[in-house]
């Protein structure tokens, strides 16, 4: 079966299995004792209702069976109780685990994870299939092992008594255990792959219409999307149904069994243990009725086996997510060499292009920036200015050329290039914790007195200290409590903890209105003066503050200069210019 | 125990009808399959030969197959039932949605709604199908049960009738002690349980600040916390699933040794003592499987909230009227409108006039009401106070029909509809033919797309495959206009605000040709537009500050002046 194809060549589910091996262990054996006290309890009474049937001279010779039998029927749910404690805890256990193996892995191309995966909910996805990880283990894993080991056991102790009796039980439970979850993986994993394919066609399409609901007004064409979509809906309730009714059929044919085994075992017992108004025959109502308590155990055996066609896609992803990242080619050559002022970024001829891409990204730039000096890189969406900047950071290794920090290939400096070279984004993330834990990021040693100075200088002060619970009150998820300019002004302040020398600005302000864009512009300017600037942006708002303005165009240099000297010479940038102004 | 929304389902009663007569089948079958097993065992016990015992076991096996029939037909029953239910519910919701508008988008966001439509509804399927079949099953065959003990031996039936409401007072309390438990550290565990999703979404900014690799550490730590703070609430919570278990089994150990003393005793004989030994956990059972889905019948019952309140949203009837086509002689006239949310006003007292293919420049800070005043434009929003009237006819709103068939409105990101481009280009006209198409695209300036696409006009575009810059979008949105020759009023709201500088230049020599020959009204803060508008609007915090042509306002030294000098000059 597919899945276990997927777990042969599995990297995230497998090696932790031997890592909390204990309590692993110990889940499954609570599990498998929870059921042998549920049998235990009703074979016990059912002997103890016949040896007291048949009047023993003395309430003694049944005093054993009467203890326990009260035994298993407090042992059953005590037992319960604790195994879900230890299974959820070895399952929590693992999650940590896969959390921290996730994160690791993403971890990797943190920079570029968002652009490969544009918009599309995938971190969302990506967590929520650990959480599938976790199902797959308490709904499908824990419950088969455990009913194997029942399985096992009571073979094994029928064997006891009789072989070939033995044998004949273990074909019964075999269709119970083995046939009929094999059965229904195959015959519903087909129609639950479909299932899952409509069900996400539905959705996509759904969310698609419903995000474009103007138009369909608009074009008054409304109930036509609701009617195809209905029909759709109707195809996948087709084969939910069909699911649904093999489901039933195939309970129906357990239950079927299990009415087999019990009366296989009432004749069996009637052979072996004959009796006379007691004696052996006591046995009989024993093993009989043992067998109901069971059923429990087994009949969930094939949902759970064909769940596993859900989990599937779950382990998929993950495993090749890994994949993928393998295949790029990660930079080990590092520099430990610390460099000193002054700060100067040489760009030499540099052309970069990804290499699964022929196009060139950036086709031979030179350039240089010198410390304290403010450029602004301008271009249109997709001239190359974000992989320009990435190249700058070290974030991508140059194709061709060099992009040079003081005598250094910037992409040798790993991790540690964030103590040169700082970024503030189009949308600065805003971590869902305290104000002081998010300022803290960009220096964890900052003082309280620090922190305040540095909310004054971003303007924010009178903000933060209006707030009920001050530097201690939490942002909200992803910054929402902050508008947009309030975001990015924290985002500076950041920065300004870090104390880098050199700052890319990566359209910073691009979706803030105009007023509030120049004023954010205005206190990054001031309040960076004396870094080394690095501006990307898309139009020609604050650029008279800037002391070089270059233009990209296909990934080289179309023009540059001087504001005002572009202003004086390039017909180019006076149309631009004259436009942006208005007249 | 039957919520009151599920009783007002159609064909409700015939349903509870039939499960109820069902349920009484099965709660017999169990009754008829313990006696008939009991009396074989006792035979046997008694030393019959178990050829002599044949007729009980045949029909134990009876009485088994009929009670698991009953159930099978329960299901594929109730299965029906609730699918027929369920799509119902979602094509009326349906409907409501795609008619009541973006209103309801808006409130709820596109994701509630689109979980909400499928997810909600599937919740609430499962629920009726649950709440049926349990809440019957709870309510018949315990009962039957304890009859047929009784038959047998009131000293067991009496014993099993007390503990019922002991079982349930327990679980009852138990539950609410872990509810508060759980509420108590609900806080902590949604801080704990984002923590992760959270790190994953700001990976790039700690990379950024060089400190993505320590950080592992804290998403361990951090996971754990929430590892030990979840075993805390799950040791009390799944305390009472513990109660119920714990007496219901006990109970069974109790009937089995209290039986046992008192066949020593001579009091009872085997053949009830099995009988009753056998029919106790039947008679626990219904309770158990009800428990066991308790939780997710909530969240059905709260999905079914949910959409009961969109469906009962009442759809404002406007009343409709026949409007001309608009032309080059029409007049529009509005007069002192009002708009405001929840009592607070974000327009006051506009008044416009309009005639014929004027271009109308709507122009202010963010904040000022110009996406308001297009909103009302459109028809999306609707005045709380104000006259219109277009060529003299009175309406309350541009809602209506003939006025919104004449619209096409331009927003600042254009849906792109994941369809091929052919299909996004003759959304508003779907019988345009390949050659119009194809003139659309010349004129929009979309050759250059198109000859990147690998299948031309009928490459799949949109969010999940190949996705458009904000210029591509634009440019669609113009094709879709262009191909629309009916539709003469043009809605523009912040067309290019978030272009690059060039491709709004570009767009802008794209877009003048089509202007011509519409009305158009055109809300922006690009100061550029104006020089192309007939006339002027300028809006400040939600009023109209100056409106005139280009020149009057330049020669007047008033709130367009202002403006200008403080979004122009920058």
């Amino acid at each position: 079966m597919k899945i276990f194809k997927i777990f042969r060549n599995d990297s995230w589910v497998k090696p932790f299995l031997g890592k909390y091996r204990k309590s692993l262990c110990w889940a499954l054996v609570l599990g498998f004792i929870t059921f042998f006290c549920a049998g235990a309890l009703m074979f016990n009474s059912g002997y103890l209702i016949s040896r007291s049937a048949s009047l023993p001279e003395n309430i003694l010779l049944v005093y054993v069976p009467i203890v326990l039998t009260r035994a298993f029927g407090i042992g059953r749910p005590v037992f319960k109780y604790l195994e879900r404690l230890t299974s959820h805890n070895w399952v929590l256990k693992l999650t940590s685990e896969l959390r921290l193996k996730l994160y690791q892995v993403l971890e990797k191309d943190a920079i570029f994870f968002k652009k490969d995966y544009q918009t599309g909910n995938i971190l969302g996805l990506l967590s929520e299939d650990i959480n599938h990880i976790q199902n797959l283990y308490l709904r499908t894993v824990f419950p088969t092992v455990i009913a194997w080991l029942l399985y096992i056991f009571i073979v094994i102790c029928l064997g006891y008594f009789s072989l070939w009796f033995a044998l004949v039980m273990l074909l019964l439970f075999a269709i119970l255990v083995i046939l009929l979850p094999i059965w229904s993986t195959i015959v519903n994993g087909a129609r639950q792959e479909q299932q899952k394919q409509m069900r996400n066609q539905l959705y996509t399409e759904l969310t698609d219409n419903v995000l474009g609901i103007s138009d369909w007004i608009f074009s008054q064409r409304s109930l036509e999307y609701a009617e195809k979509h209905i029909r759709l809906e109707q195809k996948f309730q087709k084969i939910t149904k069909a699911i649904r009714n093999f489901n039933h059929k195939r309970n129906f044919l357990a239950q079927l069994v299990f009415c087999i085994i019990a009366i296989v075992l009432l004749i069996w017992t009637s052979q072996y243990f004959p009796g006379n108004h007691g004696g052996s025959a006591n046995w009989i109502a024993a093993f009989v009725l043992a067998v109901f308590p069971l059923i429990d155990a087994f009949a969930p055996l094939s949902d759970a086996a064909q769940e596993t066609n859900i989990y599937q896609d779950s382990l998929i992803r993950l495993n090749r997510l890994q994949d993928e990242q393998t295949k790029r080619t990660l930079n080990l050559e590092r520099n430990e060499k610390k460099i000193v002022a002054p700060y100067t970024v040489k760009i030499k001829s540099l052309k970069f292009k990804y290499p699964d891409n022929a196009k060139l990204l950036i086709n031979n730039l030179d350039l240089k920036i010198v410390d304290g000096e403010k450029i602004a890189i301008l271009g249109k969406s997709g001239s190359g200015k974000s992989t320009l900047a990435n190249l700058i950071r070290g974030d991508l290794t140059p194709t061709e050329g060099k992009v040079v920090l003081n005598q250094e290939e910037t992409y040798k400096f790993g991790d540690k290039i964030s103590n040169y070279i700082g970024v503030i984004h189009q949308a600065p993330y805003l971590f869902n914790t305290s104000i002081r834990n998010n300022l803290s990021i960009g220096n964890e040693g900052a003082s309280e007195q620090e922190l305040w100075d540095v909310l004054e200088r971003v303007g924010l002060k009178k903000l933060v200290v209006e707030l009920p619970d001050k530097l201690d009150t939490l942002v909200d998820e992803a910054g929402l409590r902050f508008s947009g300019g309030e975001r990015h002004r924290l985002a500076l302040a950041r920065i300004l903890l870090k104390d880098v020398p050199i700052i890319i600005l990566d359209e910073p302000t691009v979706s803030l209105d105009p007023v509030t864009e120049q004023e954010v512009i205005e206190t990054f300017i001031k309040e960076l003066q004396g870094k080394t600037l690095i501006w990307i942006t898309h139009h020609l708002q604050g650029l008279s503050l800037m002391d070089q303005v270059i233009f990209l165009e296909d990934g080289h240099l179309e023009m540059s200069g001087s504001p005002q000297k572009l202003a004086r010479d390039n017909r180019h940038y006076r149309k631009l210019l004259a436009i942006d102004q208005g007249f | 125990m039957i919520d009151k929304s599920i009783l007002r389902f159609p064909h409700i009663k015939k349903i509870l009808f039939l499960l109820t007569g069902i349920t009484f089948l099965q709660a017999f079958a169990i009754v008829g399959q313990a006696c008939f097993l009991a009396a074989a065992i006792v035979g046997l016990w008694n030393g019959l030969h178990i050829d002599s015992q044949f007729v009980n076991i045949l029909l134990f096996a009876i009485c088994f197959c009929a009670r698991h029939s009953a159930i099978f037909l329960r299901e594929r029953i109730l299965d029906n039932y609730a699918a027929e239910q369920a799509s119902s519910l979602r094509k009326q919701l349906l409907i409501k949605i795609f008619c009541v508008g973006p209103q309801v988008i808006q409130q709820n966001g596109t994701g509630n709604i689109t979980t909400m439509v499928l997810e909600g509804i599937d919740q609430v399927e499962n629920y009726l199908h649950l709440t049926l079949s349990k809440v019957i099953s709870l309510m018949i065959v315990p009962w039957i049960v304890l009859l047929s003990i009784l038959f047998f031996d009131w000293k067991s039936a009496a014993f099993l009738l007390i503990i019922f409401p002991v079982i349930i007072i327990f679980m009852v309390v138990l539950g609410y002690a872990a509810q508060s438990k759980a509420d108590r550290q609900y806080k902590t565990y949604q801080i704990l349980s984002n923590h992760f999703v959270d790190s994953l979404r700001g990976i790039d900014t700690l990379k950024f600040f060089g400190l993505s690799k320590q950080y592992g550490k804290s998403i361990f730590k951090t996971s754990e916390r929430f590892r030990k703070a979840t075993l805390n609430t799950l040791k009390i919570a799944i305390l009472s699933t513990f109660a119920l278990d714990f007496f219901t089994t006990l109970s069974i150990a109790v009937v089995a040794v209290m039986l046992g003393l008192r066949l020593i005793d001579g009091h009872i004989l085997l053949y009830p003592a099995l009988a009753i030994l056998i029919l106790s956990p039947e008679y626990f059972l219904p309770i158990r499987d009800f428990s066991s889905d308790y939780h997710a019948t909530l969240n059905g019952k709260n999905s079914m909230g949910a959409i009961s309140k969109i469906l009962a949203i009442e759809e404002e009837k406007v009343e409709q009227q026949d409007l001309p086509t608009w032309s080059s002689e029409s007049y529009l006239k509005i007069n002192a409108l009002d708009f405001g949310y929840k009592n607070e006003p974000t327009l006051s007292e506009v008044s416009l006039k309009v005639k014929g293919y004027q271009k109308i420049g709507i122009i202010g800070l963010s904040g000022a009401g110009k996406s308001t005043l297009i909103n009302l434009l459109s028809g999306f929003l609707k005045p709380q106070a104000g006259q219109i009237s277009v060529n003299g006819i009175e309406i309350s709103s541009f809602s209506q029909h003939d006025w919104q068939k004449q619209i096409i409105y331009i927003p600042q990101n254009p849906y792109i509809f994941r369809a091929t481009l052919r299909d996004n280009i003759t959304f508003y006209q779907p019988d345009a033919t390949t050659e119009q198409v194809h003139e659309a695209i010349r004129v929009v300036g979309l050759e250059q797309l198109v000859s990147e696409l690998t299948q031309g006009i009928d490459t799949v575009i949109g969010e999940g495959s190949r996705s458009l810059s904000g210029g591509q979008a634009q440019r669609i949105a113009l094709a879709r206009a262009f191909l629309d020759k009916k539709r003469k009023i043009l809605l523009f709201d912040e067309p290019t605000a978030h272009l690059d500088i060039e491709t709004e230049v570009e767009l802008k020599e794209r877009m003048l040709p089509l202007m011509e020959d519409h009305l158009v009204f055109f809300a922006t803060h690009r100061l550029h537009w104006m020089q192309e508008m007939d006339q002027i609007v300028v809006m400040e915090h939600g009023r109209i500050a100056e409106q005139g042509t280009l020149k009057d306002l330049k020669q007047h030294n008033g709130s367009f002046i202002r403006l200008s000098s403080s979004v122009g000059r920058l």
